[in-house]
């Protein structure tokens, strides 16, 4: 198996485009748009159609993209209602064939869900709990969608854009509610978790 | 490429750590296997949770782990992990994008000159420059100059969890000289910040070729010096072979890679197979492992310094001159003398400086081979001054998650020789 991995560079097409190529062939219906730039290909997905074309990505002899190489999002709060808000982005690495993919699933603020991939890629399982923790999506049918990297207790998905970053809200005698629980402050203040 | 011949004797099957345990004791007592009274008596099935950390200094930071124990032997294990998350990726969104630079060199804080080169060259890329021939090539000096005191200092601890003091007195020492090349070209020995956006910090002075010439001519001595203590030492291969295995489909499948995917026999190295900043102009090979054990680990780590005094060795000897940043004004800062007799230079400077240069739009990922494995970088730009989301694949993370698979029925004494060939660093895992 180890003789069949490519070992040297060699000049390539767009990353990505061979993913790209074989869901056009194969799996057409779950191609929502195809993004091309940097020399690097991204495929928008359909959300019911992530597990099939994981699964497809990962054993056709044409593709094998093996690896999983990350999940993450994207939060993009000025797209809502015309787009959903959130890409939640997939990276996956063929080492049989020296390429990368990226995959990407939109979601909507109302209903920040789509299946979980841990069991076509164990290694996707605590990527998507990073991802849960700092953005908030949820990952049907995870084993253990819990957080992973800030405590349990911790209130809200500090990655979302409007999730400040800056200036943890000090209270004075003069704006005494900023003391009172993040769920129960001000929608404007800053440092409100909204 | 090429691969490691396999050491002395046959290659260990999967152990049964219960019943060997129990052979060794019978073995010691001097019990007569064949007509002894001695049967294991199964016990119930019950199990003891144990945690292991959070302030366990074998576990090279803040890793707690939740053992579930049977007996001594493991049979299921939790790493809980965020002690040190620092929300780099939240802050990079608040800063230029030259300043982001330093919060790289954070992460993994014993490889900080790989985090820099993967924040650039994904900032480069969106940025269509391209840096001058002489920046490319002391990146990559430096580089493996990182690597190399990466690999001493994993050699030095690892050796140091399963009780050898030597070793990491030895590799400290000649680690020190790494950090003094550092503290040479950029005035600190850990955080460098040396790579930047466009080139580097600044060209290196002139005792640097000394000190790196010095390196690569003794070296290689004290790398054998070390395998000497190691390599063959009898305590260390037995508690090393055998331990940890990981299958090249299973390392894959949890997206391990580096060293530890290497020793599982999967000859896949990034500095190979999609070369950047000229990694295509230096011959040297890619060490793999045959079993996928911690020894084998063990075993390329150390083939992949001396592969690294190969490339630095190529490197200075062909290392071109010229400037080492890139002229493109939309992200270098204008001369000196030019500042004090143009107004326009002056301006653009201080704009530079303050607001920092816009970004095309686009997103891309740019993964380089740190010395734990591929260190990716997401970025997306909105065309602004500031990185609109910054994603940091981390190496240390997805081979930590592979932990669990990889002690599982190991004994608990095993467990820190297993987290050690993973060669963790929690700054890396937690970001």
């Amino acid at each position: 198996m180890t003789t069949s991995i490519a070992s040297t560079a060699s000049a390539r097409p767009s990353r990505g485009r061979r993913a790209a190529d074989l869901l056009a062939r194969d799996l057409p219906d779950a191609i929502l748009m195809v993004l091309d730039g940097v020399g690097e290909v991204a495929v928008v997905i359909a959300r019911e159609y992530l597990v099939r074309t994981m699964v497809l990505l990962r054993d056709h002899p044409d593709t094998l993209y093996k690896v999983p190489l990350l999940v993450t999002a994207v939060d993009w709060p000025d797209r809502e209602p015309e787009a959903p808000r959130f890409d939640v982005v997939y990276q996956l690495r063929s080492l049989h064939h020296n390429d990368d993919c990226r995959l990407i699933v939109q979601v909507t603020e109302a209903a920040p869900e789509l299946p979980s991939i841990e069991r076509v890629f164990a290694g996707m399982d605590w990527h998507e709990r990073e991802t849960f923790d700092l953005f908030g999506i949820e990952f049907v049918d995870h084993h253990d969608l819990q957080r992973i990297l800030l405590p349990d207790d911790w209130d809200g998905h500090p990655l979302r854009k409007d999730y400040a970053s800056f200036g943890e809200p000090v209270a004075f005698t003069h704006n005494l509610e900023w003391a009172l629980p993040a769920a129960e402050r001000p929608r404007d203040m800053p440092g409100s978790t909204r | 490429m090429a691969v490691l011949p396999p050491p002395g004797g046959p290659s260990l099957p999967t152990r049964d750590p219960v019943s060997d345990a129990f052979d060794r004791g019978r073995t010691m007592l001097g019990v007569d296997s064949a007509n002894d009274a001695i049967d294991i008596v199964q016990l119930d099935d019950e199990t003891m949770e144990l945690n292991m950390g959070p302030q366990h200094p074998s576990t090279h930071g803040v890793l707690r782990l939740v053992l579930e124990l049977d007996g001594e032997v493991v049979r299921a294990c939790r790493p809980d992990i965020g002690y040190l998350h620092t929300g780099f990726e939240k802050s990079f969104e608040g800063h230029t994008w030259q300043q982001c630079i330093p919060f790289t060199d954070r992460m993994d804080y014993l490889a900080p000159l790989f985090n820099n080169l993967g924040f650039s060259l994904a900032a480069e890329r969106l940025l269509a420059i391209e840096v001058p021939a002489r920046a490319q090539y002391l990146r990559v000096i430096m580089c493996e100059l990182t690597r190399i005191a990466s690999h001493f200092l994993w050699f030095g601890t690892s050796a140091l969890d399963m009780g050898a003091t030597t070793p990491f007195i030895y590799a400290w020492r000649e680690r020190e000289k790494l950090l003094d090349i550092n503290e040479l070209v950029s005035g600190v020995r850990m955080h460098t910040s040396f790579i930047r956006v466009g080139g580097l910090l600044a060209d290196v002075p002139d005792e640097f070729y000394a000190l790196v010439n010095e390196v690569v001519r003794t070296f290689p001595r004290f790398i054998d010096e070390y395998e000497l203590l190691i390599t063959k030492n009898p305590i260390w291969v037995q508690r090393t072979r055998g331990l940890g295995v990981i299958t090249p489909d299973d390392a894959m499948a949890y997206g391990v890679t580096g060293p530890t995917l290497r020793g599982s026999g999967v000859p896949y190295d990034l500095r190979k197979a999609c070369p950047y900043s000229s990694y295509d102009h230096f011959e040297f090979d890619v060490p793999i492992g045959s079993h996928g054990d911690a020894y084998d680990r063990y075993l390329v780590r150390m083939h992949e310094t001396r592969e690294s005094l190969r490339i630095i060795e190529q490197a200075m000897a062909n290392l071109p001159g010229g400037p080492v940043n890139t002229s493109d004004r939309k992200v270098a800062l204008p001369p000196r003398n030019e500042i004090n007799t143009s107004m326009e230079s002056l301006i653009r400077h201080f704009k530079l400086v303050t607001e920092g240069f816009h970004v095309p739009r686009g997103q891309v990922y740019q993964a380089i081979e740190s010395p734990r494995g591929e260190l990716g970088f997401y970025v997306v730009s909105d065309g602004g001054n500031r990185p609109y989301r910054c994603k940091v694949r981390a190496p240390s993370f997805s081979n930590l998650s592979a932990l669990p698979h990889m002690v599982h029925d190991e004994m608990i004494s095993d467990v820190v020789a297993v987290i050690g060939s993973i060669d963790l660093v929690l700054g890396d895992v937690d970001r």
